[in-house]
């Protein structure tokens, strides 16, 4: 059996065994998953270690044939390319932590838990192996379902509000790319393009004339936009986040944000280069709006776990702008922020789970003084804060570095607008964090909070441990992004100087974006 | 009588082609005598059965030999009709296995029941097979007069008689309507025959013609309970015994469409648009509908005119495009054939609810089923996962296949708003979702000891058949 499909079916294959075992047992449940995705966490990193960074081409390509639509061949076809790779071991990585902490939120129906959590790691995994688009489609709402109850079983007091909302607006946007999909199917079948591999697909549509990629970049683009979420799309996530239990929100932050930023990235741009940099403006617009009106938001907040989430918003802010500069630099920035806030981001979530599994409280304002009684959480929170923020040294610095270097290079206003998110993000964590941990003691509960113990230390150290190799060797996964980054701003560059000898694009435009 | 005459009509082809009807037939006969005999009264059930894998072994010989036309040219047994017998006979099928479980208690007429039942799949073979207006006259008849019976079947009931009632009325009027266009059509035309009529059609339609069309696609409209002509099926489907409910959802919507499908290039080009505004209204009514209910049977009910709806953009589309009528025929197909696993698994789980006497047709009552029935629960949010159309069930293929044909019509404005309603219909699903997992059930209410293993057997193989259309669904593509 092929590395991709093992990876993304063992966690299936968890969930089967964890659903039919007759021990009742918690424990040895429990044991399974820990078990499952620990191994999976193994592949992933194998995986990533014998990739060939230096190659745009998809690689531990597997492909069989799976069913026939009109005259089109669906294959079940698995590979993946520098930048899935990165969220595949992202994913892979960390899933045994998500339930490992589980082990102090989930206290009933813990069965159904695991099952779908196990089930939520073949459906992400899958969205990055996938080769084939109906595959990657299937991949993308199946892994709709396990979170849906994972937020409405374990959520906090207001979780069906939110969790309907998630369902909802994410749907929406499926919807609409589902339309994308099967219009660009059946074109390119029109077209003589008989398959539905991406690769295949990609081909003909980065060639296809700018009028003919509009609707379909729009279909795909706004799926994923409210996915990442971009500005003004946003609306979801706050509730989302602030409603699922901690290992919800880290699987939300980690991962599924990623799936929109990686879906924009593979088919927004990969696809539609030509949609694309028409686009690029409103996008990067978007982004650099979201950045600052995240930071904003999260300055606001009271509730800690909606401040982490608005935060959110402005991280995946920098990771769409980088993006949509299209330059070396941006996309390479943008690749790594993603990697880089569902590191950070899940860090945050995880501790604050700590210590709300404690209190029982998400307001700021029920804290204060808690380094004095929790030495070691505050350690590893201002960590988790100081490579939220970016500080030189660690992951997030890396990544925002990068990004504003690209936009730079495209357009200063943006990358000044920009850097005031920043200065933003500094101001909200780090006084949020002078709240949390700092001051007096106002609230007697605090008094009697307990650090952190073996297993929660387990859970973060790694973690941290984590940003800090990529704040200080981020060149080990920039280079396995390379090859596949270049041949796509290569196909970027290309499509610009097929635009600009074809007059396709509208000259004021382009003065726009510089 | 004239020996070529009879050459003509009883050779070995026509057997083939009329061999799934008169299995039926004799299956039919042999439950009538049964009833006098006691003893043989006992092998009723495999009788029913018999008879239903009789037809269902002569339609997979069609399904390989087709014939494409006999008796004269007025029934056919080509390929789609075949794969339309087969969904016809496994809606019958899961309707009758649910009926068994559901009278259990009640007993009222068996006999009756499963001859009345094994009438039905005929008279939709016969709708499917029809190249010949009156041909499907009879089927239609042959099908509506069983389940006006059927409908009204728990007479110690009365909004199952109100039910009976009312379906009867309302396809009185529909036959009118059917009988009335028919006889324009004839006036104007001479012919009842669907291929003279093709040919006439070609030539150009008079005005008298169009509108007998016009009455007939009425009548056919209200069996596939299309907007405006869909009020009754809520009331129709809450008030009838639920597995009469899974006949007249799955079984009945399918003939009528079969025939739709293949009337309609007797309709004229320009009414493509109308069709496909009909459609996107029937999915507003039938999402906006269901999305108030609290009754499940009824949000069902109102689900299914949601998806009469979509399929109804398949004949949209086949009008607008004559090139389509394959794609549209096949997609048409599939859908019916997951819906009949979905809708007919998640009627017969309601059946089996109200057979345990648990009074289930409130959402209300479902809060906590995921505790209290797990395998249950689980089921049910397969079937509306299904239904939703979300992957790896066969409703996503199916929804790709319509928006598929739809979009190759250059139907676009439509798809898009199909698609948007589909995002309504999520929501009420979901909220039978929530209801059985998420919220607290209200009063502890111990699982009955019961054991229906036909019932189980019967969701069992509808969840194995939904869940096999949307992994591997080439094994149904490869037959279509």
């Amino acid at each position: 059996m092929h590395n991709l499909t093992l990876l993304t079916f063992l966690p299936a294959l968890g969930a089967l065994i964890v659903a039919l075992l007759p021990n009742r047992d918690e424990r040895v449940l429990r044991g399974i998953t820990l078990f499952v995705t620990s191994v999976v966490a193994v592949l992933g990193v194998s995986l990533f270690c014998a990739f060939d960074g230096s190659q745009s081409a998809l690689q531990f390509t597997q492909s069989v044939d799976w069913f026939t639509l009109g005259k089109t061949n669906v294959h079940y076809e698995m590979g993946v390319d520098g930048i899935s790779i990165l969220l595949l071991t992202l994913t892979a990585i960390l899933m045994p932590f998500v339930a490992l902490s589980s082990l102090g939120h989930i206290t009933e129906r813990t069965r159904e838990f695991l099952v779908w959590l196990l089930l939520m790691e073949t459906g992400m995994l899958g969205v990055f192996a996938s080769a084939d688009l109906v595959l990657f489609y299937f991949f993308w709402e199946v892994s709709l379902v396990p979170l849906y109850f994972i937020l409405g079983i374990w959520g906090g007091e207001r979780r069906l509000y939110a969790t309907v909302k998630f369902f909802l607006f994410t749907l929406a946007g499926s919807l609409l790319m589902l339309l994308a999909v099967i219009a660009l199917v059946s074109q390119a079948a029109a077209d003589g393009v008989l398959s539905t591999n991406i690769a295949g697909l990609t081909d003909w549509a980065s060639t296809t004339p700018l009028e003919a990629q509009f609707w379909l970049f729009a279909g795909f683009a706004i799926a994923f936009a409210i996915k990442v979420p971009l500005f003004p799309f946003h609306t979801w996530l706050a509730d989302a986040h602030t409603q699922a239990p901690t290992s919800g929100s880290v699987i939300l932050a980690g991962v599924l944000l990623k799936m929109g930023t990686y879906g924009l990235l593979r088919f927004g741009i990969g696809m539609f280069p030509a949609a694309a940099i028409n686009a690029a403006p409103l996008f990067m617009i978007l982004g650099a709006f979201g950045i600052v009106y995240g930071a904003l938001l999260a300055m606001a907040q009271t509730d800690m776990k909606r401040l982490i989430a608005c935060s959110s918003v402005s991280h995946l802010g920098y990771v769409v702008l980088g993006m949509f500069a299209l330059t070396h630099a941006g996309l390479r920035g943008s690749v790594l922020q993603m990697i880089n806030h569902g590191l950070s981001t899940s860090l945050l979530f995880l501790l604050f789970g700590a210590l709300y599994e404690r209190r029982h409280s998400r307001a700021i304002s029920q804290y204060g003084g808690v380094a004095a009684v929790m030495p070691l959480f505050a350690f590893f929170w201002v960590f988790a804060v100081l490579s939220s923020v970016g500080l030189p040294g660690l992951n997030g610095f890396v990544g925002e570095w990068l990004i504003l270097i690209g936009t730079f290079q495209r357009s200063p206003v943006l990358a000044t607008f920009a850097v005031t998110g920043v200065i933003f993000g500094a101001v909200y964590l780090l006084s949020a964090t002078r709240r949390l941990l700092f001051g007096e003691i106002t609230h007697d509960e605090t008094r009697s909070l307990k650090d952190l113990n073996t297993r929660e230390v387990a859970i973060v150290a790694p973690l941290c441990a984590l940003c800090l190799w990529i704040g200080v060797q981020p060149g080990v996964l920039i280079e396995k992004t390379s090859g596949s980054l270049d041949a796509l701003v290569q196909r970027v560059e290309d499509t610009r100087q097929g635009m600009v000898v074809g007059n396709l694009v509208d000259p004021q435009t382009e003065e726009d974006v510089r | 009588m004239n020996p070529d005459l009879i050459d003509q009509y009883f050779n070995a082809e026509c057997a083939a082609a009329l061999a799934p009807l008169v299995t039926l037939a004799g299956g039919l006969l042999l439950l009538i005598v049964a009833e006098w005999f006691e003893p043989i009264n006992r092998l009723r059930p495999l009788l029913f059965v018999g008879s239903i894998l009789g037809a269902a072994w002569a339609e997979v010989a069609l399904l390989n030999t087709p014939v494409p036309a006999v008796l004269g040219g007025t029934y056919s047994a080509d390929k789609a009709s075949a794969m339309w017998g087969l969904v016809f006979l496994a809606s019958t099928l899961i309707a009758w296995v649910h009926a068994r479980s559901y009278y259990r208690k009640s007993r009222p007429f068996l006999g009756e029941h499963d001859m009345l039942l094994l009438a039905a799949p005929m008279g939709m073979m016969m709708m499917a097979g029809a190249l010949d207006l009156t041909v499907f006259f009879i089927g239609l008849e042959l099908l509506s007069i069983p389940l006006y019976c059927l409908a009204s079947f728990r007479r110690d009931r009365s909004e199952s008689v109100e039910a009976g009632l009312k379906y009867f009325v309302l396809g009185a009027f529909s036959v009118g309507l059917f009988l009335y266009g028919v006889a324009l059509v004839y006036a104007a035309t001479g012919t009842l025959s669907l291929t003279a009529l093709s040919e006439a059609a070609a030539a150009g339609f008079s005005p008298m013609a169009h509108v007998g069309m016009a009455f007939i696609l009425g009548s056919l409209l209200f069996k596939l309970s299309i907007w405006p002509f869909h009020l009754w099926v809520p009331d129709v489907y809450q008030g009838a015994p639920t597995p009469v409910t899974i006949l007249m959802a799955t079984g009945t919507k399918a003939a009528a469409l079969a025939f739709t499908l293949r009337i309609t290039g007797l309709l004229p080009e320009s009414s493509a648009g109308l069709i496909a505004l009909l459609a996107v209204l029937t999915m507003a009514a039938g999402n906006l509908g269901a999305l108030v209910q609290s009754n499940l049977k009824r949000l069902l009910a109102y689900s299914g005119v949601a998806h009469a709806g979509t399929l109804l953009l398949l004949v949209a589309a086949q009008r607008a495009s004559g090139d389509l009528s394959y794609e549209a025929t096949s997609a048409a197909l599939f859908y019916m054939a997951a819906y009949v696993a979905t809708a007919g698994g998640a009627f017969g789980l309601l059946a089996w609810l109200e057979a345990d006497g648990e009074h289930f047709t409130q959402i209300e009552s479902l809060k906590g089923l995921g505790r209290r029935r797990p395998g249950m629960a689980a089921a049910m949010t397969l079937f509306l996962l299904s239904l939703g159309g979300i992957p790896a069930t066969g409703g996503f293929l199916a929804k790709w296949m319509v928006f598929s044909v739809t979009l190759d019509a250059h139907l676009t404005g439509y798809a898009i708003a199909g698609v948007l309603m589909s995002i309504i219909a999520l929501a009420y699903y979901l909220r039978v979702i929530v209801a059985m997992y998420m919220e607290p059930a209200s009063d502890h209410v111990a699982p009955p000891t019961a054991k229906r293993t036909d019932a189980l057997v019967a969701t069992a193989i509808c969840a194995a058949a939904v869940l096999l259309m949307g992994i591997l669904p080439n094994v149904f593509l490869g037959l279509i």
